[in-house]
């Protein structure tokens, strides 16, 4: 029973491939701010940051595959 | 101050308040109080200028100054008014919930805020050093070396734990349907542009909040104090 209830709170293989890439994202966006705080400050890039790697990227990656 | 609990709470409350609530004015309502008085808390140069409040927390969280802001009155009197500009109680209850939620977490640290303004008492728990009159480089590494960057840390553990509230079925099953901004907003932006966007705070809450520990304590080796009130190697402020 409680082995089922964890099954379905587990990502599915696609939900996870999402995750992997958000992180990916992740990694090199804290490498930046690490290297440079005052990029850790502007919520607005932040956003412009994640709309630019979690889907600008991965959109223009398929329109060339 | 924190950090990154206000990027966060508005996922968790969006997904347990028993009120039908949009998620944009929430993130906006959860940014409100420091909108307009950050920049001049930490200070910036414009050319030959520095512009700084002489008293960073009076400023900030006082009276006389932008105190007013962290106030239950301050909240409901901005959700009111973008109920009637907007015509949208949604959005103006939604403002509401959000700009509270800033108001009682930044409670936390030392100087509090001033829930029941006009009455000028300052609520305040006291749990991390309010250090924003030090500079945004001593104020980011005193405040996640204390308490404060504990609780970020209990917001972003709750975020992993609740992660279904992040996917694409939930922001098209809940957050898309509850609010008309992201139909409108989808006739020039595809779903996949909406979704980032949606995910965007979530995304910067926790990445920051990794980033500001890992240069806190890996590049600069500042000490963890996690004792009631601290970091206490660093002066705080009191109301």
């Amino acid at each position: 029973m409680r082995l089922r209830s964890l099954r379905k709170w587990l990502p599915s293989r696609p939900e996870l491939r999402v995750f992997v890439g958000y992180c990916l994202a992740a990694a090199i966006y804290i490498a930046i701010g690490v290297t440079v705080t005052d990029f850790l400050y502007s919520f607005w890039v932040g956003v412009a940051y994640v709309v630019v790697a979690a889907w600008a990227v991965p959109m223009l990656v398929r329109r060339l595959e | 101050m924190s950090w990154a609990a206000h990027d966060l709470e508005p996922y968790a409350f969006q997904k347990h308040l028993n009120l039908k609530v949009a998620f944009v004015p929430l993130l906006i309502g959860s940014y409100a109080p420091d909108m307009m008085t950050k920049w001049f808390v930490y200070g910036i140069h414009i050319g030959p200028w520095d512009l700084r409040a002489t008293d960073p927390a009076q400023f900030h969280r006082g009276w006389p100054g932008f105190g007013f802001t962290h106030s239950f009155i301050y909240g409901t009197a901005i959700g009111l008014i973008i109920w009637k500009v907007f015509d949208s109680k949604l959005w103006g209850v939604s403002f509401i919930i959000g700009q509270f939620a800033h108001a009682i977490t930044d409670t936390g640290d030392t100087v509090g805020t001033m829930l029941l303004f006009p009455w000028t008492y300052h609520f305040h728990i006291g749990a991390w050093a309010y250090a924003g009159q030090t500079g945004r480089t001593t104020d980011a590494a005193a405040y996640f070396s204390g308490l404060g960057c504990m609780w970020d840390l209990v917001w972003i553990v709750y975020g992993f734990y609740a992660w279904r509230v992040v996917t694409g079925a939930y922001f098209d099953g809940v957050i898309y349907r509850a609010d008309a901004f992201w139909p409108w907003l989808n006739r020039w932006v595809p779903r996949g542009a909406l979704l980032a966007l949606y995910r965007a705070a979530f995304f910067y809450g926790t990445s920051r909040w990794i980033a500001w520990t890992v240069w806190a304590h890996v590049i600069h080796h500042y000490p963890y104090d996690l004792s009631w009130g601290g970091p206490h190697w660093v002066h705080a402020a009191h109301p």
